[in-house]
């Protein structure tokens, strides 16, 4: 089965502060794009959830067509915006690296070694 | 709120109002044509009535007065479903139109979004969207399902003109030309019909016409006939104010004069005729046709009863398939009925009764599963609560479960759906339920991509619209909508939606979505050929270092597309491709110090400034020069960087290329200002470019570019690969003086776009490359310059410097210097940084033959001292100036001391022959790096010879450590006259090969004799010839020229260094050798042509001194004279056969040789120990001075394992073997010796049995006593000491 999916943290002021395509669908080329606006959009609808539960995670919480967006709201008001995979595994590797205390708010997260294990999650549970 | 007054309600009393089917004969309408109406066109205005105030009543009792009505008037031919694609390129035509006559700007930058959320609602979606609404609900008029598009009622029109018009009539209802709808049986056939006949005032008095009007009542009855004159004017045509046919005539155009010849008479007959129409005659009708009808389904379906009769009827029907047309109701049948009584009491606006009727006939459909009535039932349904203003719920429910049957059935329902979502958006947008309403805008989104646009579009403004607004999605929409309209073609529309996009998205961190967004909004307006702002937006997406290859070829073809088809070249300020990395901006500049080589600008200023701390005038008496003078001349430039006229300043900047696509980038050049001295308010405005905007500093920019006269720019083109980074380096030659700006860089992408970057706006907490002023320079001023009076200017440089040499490689260089000014330099100093590798030679060393000048010469003559004053600054003779095209040539000898990696720094400071000059003097700076080689690995030990006063034995060890090369030793030689060397061995014995191949290893043994003398006159010539030594050739005898001379420059001087370098100076040279040993590399066997001749290695293995420190050691068996300033030799017989039989002891005689190797008197106290006790604590008290620093020579393993061996010995041996003795004679011996001079001490001992006896137990005290008061203090000799014996073995054997 093809799966294509998306991962995107997101900072407050909206600062997308890491990427990543994930899923084993071939990649299009649009599909970064397209999966971009597709969360961005999916934002207002956070900012309306968000405060109204006390839920962190929100499941399904917007679609595009068959694309499927959940938020995982951190205590920091960080989202994690996945695109149609909802694994606590990547959330709680994410959450890990947002808890670091070195963590600058706003600046991307560059670590590689970041970069890999999420990729390995999706993997592994895509 | 009232549901009338909302935008909903208007719209359902507008399309949901009687239709009345119009049949007309040609000439009819070939009257009314003269007006550019048709009959309908003609009619429409009057049609619409706000105030009608008629009483209708229909199922109950209570009239009650209906306000507003209004007639659809439609041709027979008109009355059927309309053809999709018709209705698709109508809807097609509507968008178009609305594109063209959008009257907006579309080059204006796109509003900020603040702006956009504070205006209010109708501002922010156009007002098309309405029209093209319309005509969307319109393309699916005239279904069988509904009822409320049957014509209610039927007007035949005939011309007076026509012949026989009552026959007309009768045809005009031929069943042949009459919509399918009345003749399928979907509706009544039998409907109102009313008889006009119409009579063109412009043919004639209307006689006739009044007679065919009484005949037509004749034969059709008196009420339903009418006259219609029109074209009454007859001769001027009228204007109208308002026209009140224009809002109906779609394509009109102001040049038509609609309805030309219709007076106010013809205006009031048509009114009449219309309210005639519908208070008398369709109102009346509708009404009737609703009473009976109610009455008829009270009877069959009203009451307990009658739904119990109809639920088991319709049980039976139950296995019919589904239907997904009205085809299977006729007029006839109770449904049909029920539902015409609906939608006729809903156009009449008895919504009560409406509501009830579609209630119970929606039940029936479900049942029946007739899923289209259903949904258009539940639809009318929806409405009906909305105009109920009841159940807000309710309405919604039903109006989702129309929207989703209808989208149940399919492609034919689609349409439907559309019609149905529409209704239920305006039904949500009155609600102010915005967000729901752009949600099913997205669900009417049809496959056509330009249906999809308009939708998306208004979706967008719904989210907008929502509170609070919902941005990203408005964005995302607008997007989506732009796309689909870019898509097809419709250009306009999809600028719109994409700057308002742009407007969302302004400054997002989202990479992929500014670029898609930028970039197709680019596009649009090129294809407008709209080039400028088009060209604006793609500059935003030219970065896209994230984008794939592909993706990034086709955002920099299409760019430069549209940059060629505007066909000028755009000038773009901060332009992104190529990156420029202003960290990496780098100033080289020439003041007073200049540089030889680029690389020389890399070498810290510190470094320089050290070496010409010596050389440089001291600053109170620059002061009183030029510094002065400048601040005399310009005292507020004084911050400012200095440079000269003519010489160029040179900047070094990196172009970074983000993208994985090669770019091609020309004339990259910089842009300067140069005013002139007193135009001070011009810098001052130069100053202050970074604060204002950008076009105001883009202006400023192309000012500054036009005025290049004053200085000379140079010009660089580059190709930067993907991913690529280029330094850049560009300069600027100023011509005339003044005050020079650097301001920024200009460049030439792919030959058609200009890009310029400003430095002073990023450029401000940077430190400047250059200048020691750096306190209290404010940020703009490095790239400031003040610009003097051309100066002349010295160029060098040494010629064939190797870069890469072996250790001790030696060569002979030449300097060569260069002023290419016609103004004279003078008093010119030199100095390196390595003098152990640059060593400056005489000016008659110049024309030498090398290496034949190295050789030793017949006569010696003593060398000229050089002119080298203190700290190694040589100062050139002080008549030299060079000037124009003379060549200043000047001799330096190279040595490559050590291995590794070497910064050479020469400096050459000259003054300048014009004193009125703006500086006094200059510097020249020379750098360059070397990589020096390991060659051959020297070592030495020395040691003393056995059993030989003064005289050494010294081991040298080479190992070959080049990677390849073949090294021929040469010739061994020590440096001082007071030492001697000898080979041990001849070389042919030891050494036959005489080469050394890479890797290997050699030994070789040389005696060292010291020759010192005492004598005042000798060290008088030693010191002045401080180099004089004696060698030792390494190579049989002929087989090369004479040997080396290492008492002459330039060996003499690199020892020299060597020496300044160990520290050492020459006075301390006492009792140390130094060696020098010359090697050649062998011609290689690859390169047979080359000579190797000129290549001759030199290593001074400086100072392998022996140290006073570790005198303990150094004396082993033998002592020399030279570890201590006392040594001594015992001379005692190695063996003794004694025949202690006779007699029962033996006395051993021998001699102890002294010798004092001091300048001093010595007096020396001989002692004999018998205990071995005191001679171990003694020894401990000397080993303990050992502790500590102390001087690492090369014999100093040798040393510590002899220190621990002989220890060991001792205590191993001495309890057993070494049998007993006693010294005879004195137990203490005094002697005094003279400086340099030896004497002998008479020494006995007395054995009793045979053995081996160690005869170390004995102490030398010494002491010094100066012999006259010139010698140093500060000396560095030990005045007393106390030395212990050596071990010096005796065997004594009986003898038989």
């Amino acid at each position: 089965m093809t799966t294509t999916a998306c991962f995107i943290i997101v900072s407050r002021n909206d600062i997308p502060i890491y990427e990543a395509e994930v899923g084993s669908a071939t990649k299009r080329e649009d599909a970064a794009q397209t999966h971009q606006f597709i969360l961005h959009a999916a934002l207002d609808i956070v900012q309306d959830h968000a405060w109204t539960t006390s839920a962190m995670y929100l499941k399904a919480i917007d679609r595009f067509n068959d694309l499927v967006v959940s938020v995982y709201v951190t205590a920091g008001h960080i989202l994690c915006v996945f695109l149609n995979s909802y694994t606590q595994h990547i959330l709680f590797g994410a959450y890990i690296t947002l808890l670091n205390p070195l963590y600058l708010p706003g600046s991307r997260i560059a670590s590689s070694h970041f970069d890999t294990k999420v990729r390995a999650l999706a993997r592994k549970y895509l | 709120m009232d549901p009338v007054k909302t935008p909903l309600g208007k719209m359902l009393l507008e399309e949901i109002t009687p239709v009345v089917m119009v049949l007309r004969t040609p000439l009819v309408e070939e009257s009314c044509l003269k007006n550019s109406l048709s009959f309908i066109e003609m009619l429409s205005p009057f049609c619409d009535f706000n105030n009608i105030d008629v009483p209708v009543r229909t199922s109950s009792d209570q009239p009650y007065r209906l306000q507003k009505f209004k007639l659809r008037l439609f041709y027979e031919s008109d009355i059927k479903q309309p053809n999709i694609m018709v209705a698709k390129e109508r809807l097609k035509q509507v968008i178009t139109e609305a594109g063209e006559k959008d009257r907006s700007d579309l080059s204006t930058d796109p509003p900020d979004i603040s702006n956009v959320l504070e205006s209010s609602k109708s501002e922010i979606s156009p007002s098309w969207f309405e029209i093209f609404n319309k005509e969307l609900v319109r393309t699916v008029s005239f279904s069988e399902h509904e009822a409320f598009d049957h014509p209610v009622a039927c007007v035949s029109v005939v011309s007076s003109k026509d012949e026989q018009p009552i026959n007309k009539f009768v045809d005009l209802f031929n069943t042949n030309k009459l919509p399918s709808l009345l003749n399928d049986g979907a509706m009544d056939p039998k409907i109102l019909k009313h008889y006009v006949l119409v009579h063109d005032n412009k043919d004639g008095p209307s006689e006739k016409a009044t007679k065919i009007l009484t005949e037509m009542k004749n034969t059709f009855g008196f009420n339903g006939c009418h006259l219609l004159c029109i074209n009454s004017s007859q001769d001027e045509q009228i204007e109208h104010q308002d026209n009140p046919w224009a809002p109906y005539k779609f394509d009109s155009s102001p040049s038509q004069h609609l309805g030309r010849y219709l007076n106010i008479y013809d205006f009031n007959e048509i009114k009449d005729l219309i309210q005639e129409l519908s208070s008398k005659h369709i109102i009346p009708y509708m009404e009737q046709k609703v009473r009976v009808l109610n009455q008829q389904v009270s009877a069959t379906r009203k009451g307990f009863r009658n739904q119990i009769k109809n639920l088991w009827w319709r049980k039976g029907k139950e296995d019919t398939p589904d239907s997904s047309n009205g085809s299977m109701y006729t007029y006839s049948s109770v449904e049909s009925q029920i539902r015409v009584l609906g939608d006729y009491a809903f156009m009449l606006g008895d919504y009560e009764l409406a509501l009830s009727n579609y209630r119970l006939v929606s039940t029936d459909y479900k049942i029946d599963k007739a899923w289209k009535c259903y949904a258009g039932v539940q639809e009318m349904m929806g409405l009906t609560y909305f105009m109920l203003d009841q159940s807000r719920k309710e309405a919604e429910y039903c109006m989702e479960n129309a929207f989703n049957t209808y989208l149940k059935l399919g492609s034919s329902g689609r349409q439907n759906a559309t019609r149905c979502g529409l209704w239920w958006i305006e039904m949500l947008k009155t609600k102010d339920q915005f967000k729901e309403a752009a949600s099913v805008y997205f669900r009417i989104c049809s496959e056509e991509l330009l249906h999809s646009a308009v939708m998306l579009e208004q979706a967008s403004y719904c989210y907008l619209l929502s509170q609070p607004p919902m941005l990203h999605k408005y964005g995302f929409h607008l997007v989506l909508s732009g796309d689909r309209y870019k898509k097809c073609d419709q250009i306009k529309h999809a600028i719109r939606t994409y700057r308002n996009a742009v407007s969302v998205y302004k400054g997002t961190p989202w990479s992929y979505i500014k670029d898609h967004v930028h970039f197709h909004i680019g596009q649009c307006y090129g294809f407008l050929g709209m080039y400028d702002v088009g060209v604006t937006h793609m500059l935003e997406v030219l970065a896209c270092s994230h984008q794939s290859k592909a993706t990034q070829e086709l955002f920099l073809r299409d760019f430069l597309q549209i940059v060629q088809k505007a066909g000028k070249t755009f000038e773009v300020l901060r332009l992104q491709l190529p990156v420029i990395n202003i960290s990496s901006l780098k100033i080289d500049f020439e003041d007073h110090r200049t540089y030889a080589s680029p690389g020389s600008t890399s070498v810290k200023e510190s470094v320089w400034c050290s070496l010409e701390e010596e050389m440089i005038p001291s600053l109170p008496t620059a002061r009183t020069n030029w510094l002065e003078l400048q601040s005399k001349l310009l005292p507020k430039y004084k911050e400012s960087n200095i440079c000269v006229a003519g010489e160029a300043i040179k900047i070094a900047i990196e172009f970074k290329n983000p993208l994985e696509i090669p770019i091609s980038i020309s004339s990259v050049s910089l842009i300067c200002e140069l005013s002139a001295t007193s135009d001070e308010t011009n810098s001052d405005v130069s100053c202050s470019t970074s604060g204002i905007g950008n076009n105001e500093e883009h202006k400023n920019l192309r000012e500054i570019i036009s005025d290049t006269s004053s200085f000379s720019l140079s010009e660089v083109n580059i190709s930067l690969g993907g991913g690529e980074a280029y330094l850049v380096q560009l300069t600027v030659t100023p011509k005339v003086e003044g005050i020079l700006n650097i301001v920024g860089v200009r460049w030439n992408l792919s030959g058609s776009v200009v890009g310029f970057y400003s430095f002073g706006a990023n450029y401000g907490k940077k430190k400047i490359a250059k200048g020691r002023r750096k306190a209290k320079q404010s940020p703009g001023n490095c790239l400031k310059f003040m610009v003097i009076k051309s100066l002349p200017k010295l160029e060098g440089f040494i010629r064939a410097l190797p870069e890469k040499a072996y250790a001790g490689h030696l060569q002979h260089l030449v300097l060569e210097l260069r002023n290419q000014s016609e103004f004279s330099v003078k008093n010119l100093k030199m100095k390196t940084s390595h003098p152990r590798f640059l060593n400056i030679g005489k000016q008659e060393d110049l024309d030498l033959e090398f290496p034949a000048c190295l050789e030793k010469k017949t006569n010696v003559s003593p060398p000229a001292n050089p002119k080298i004053a203190s700290n190694g600054v040589f100062l050139f003779p002080e008549d030299l100036s060079v000037q124009g095209e003379n060549l200043l040539l000047w001799p330096l000898w190279f040595r490559a001391a050590v291995p590794g990696n070497i910064s050479l720094q020469v400096v050459i400071y000259y003054e300048m022959g014009d004193l009125s000059s703006g500086m006094r003097y200059r510097t020249l700076r020379m750098h360059y790096n070397l990589q020096v080689l390991p060659s051959l690995d020297v070592s030495f030990k020395i040691s003393p010879y056995p059993s030989r006063l003064q005289e050494f034995l010294v081991h040298m060890d080479i190992v070959n450590k080049t990677d390849s090369e073949s090294i021929q030793v040469n010739q061994l030689s020590t440096i001082g006259s007071q030492w001697e060397i000898s080979l041990l061995q001849p070389i042919d014995a030891i050494f036959p090969s005489q080469s050394l191949i890479a890797g290997q290893a050699f030994s070789c043994f040389f005696v060292l004799k010291s020759c010192r003398k005492s004598s005042s006159t000798e060290e008088s010539t030693s010191s002045l010839f401080p180099h004089i030594g004696s060698n030792v050739s390494l190579v049989p005898d002929g087989s090369k020229g004479a040997p080396f001379d290492t008492s002459n420059s330039p060996l003499a001087d690199f020892h020299d260094c060597e020496r300044l370098q160990h520290g050492i100076s020459n006075q301390e040279a006492e009792n140390s050798v130094d060696f020098i040993l010359i090697s050649r590399p062998l011609k290689n066997n690859a390169q047979p042509g080359v000579s190797d001749a000129h290549h001759v290695f030199s290593h001074h293995a400086c100072h392998c001194r022996q140290e006073y420190t570790k005198l303990l050691i150094i004396i082993s068996v033998y002592s020399t004279a030279s570890t201590s300033p006392v040594s001594w030799v015992v001379d005692a017989p190695r063996t003794r056969h004694h025949d202690f039989s006779t007699t029962s002891f033996c006395e051993i005689n021998f001699r102890m040789t002294i010798y004092n190797s001091s300048n001093a008197r010595a007096s020396i106290v001989m002692k004999t120990l018998d205990s071995t006790s005191i001679s171990d604590q003694l020894r401990d008290e000397t080993s303990g001075n050992q502790v500590g620093w102390h001087d690492v020579s090369l014999a100093k393993d040798n040393k510590m394992e002899s220190d621990a061996l002989r220890n060991h010995v001792r205590k191993s041996l001495l309890p057993e073997s070494v049998s007993a003795f006693i010294w005879s004679g004195s137990s203490s011996t005094r002697v005094q010796l003279k400086p340099l001079s030896t004497t002998e001490i008479p020494l006995q001992i007395c054995v009793f049995s045979p053995g081996i006896y160690d005869l170390s137990n004995y102490v030398l005290n010494w002491n010094l006593q100066p012999v006259d008061d010139h010698e140093k203090v500060g000396e560095r000799i030990q005045s007393s000491g106390t030395s212990l014996g050596y071990p010096c073995y005796l065997t004594v054997l009986p003898s038989d």
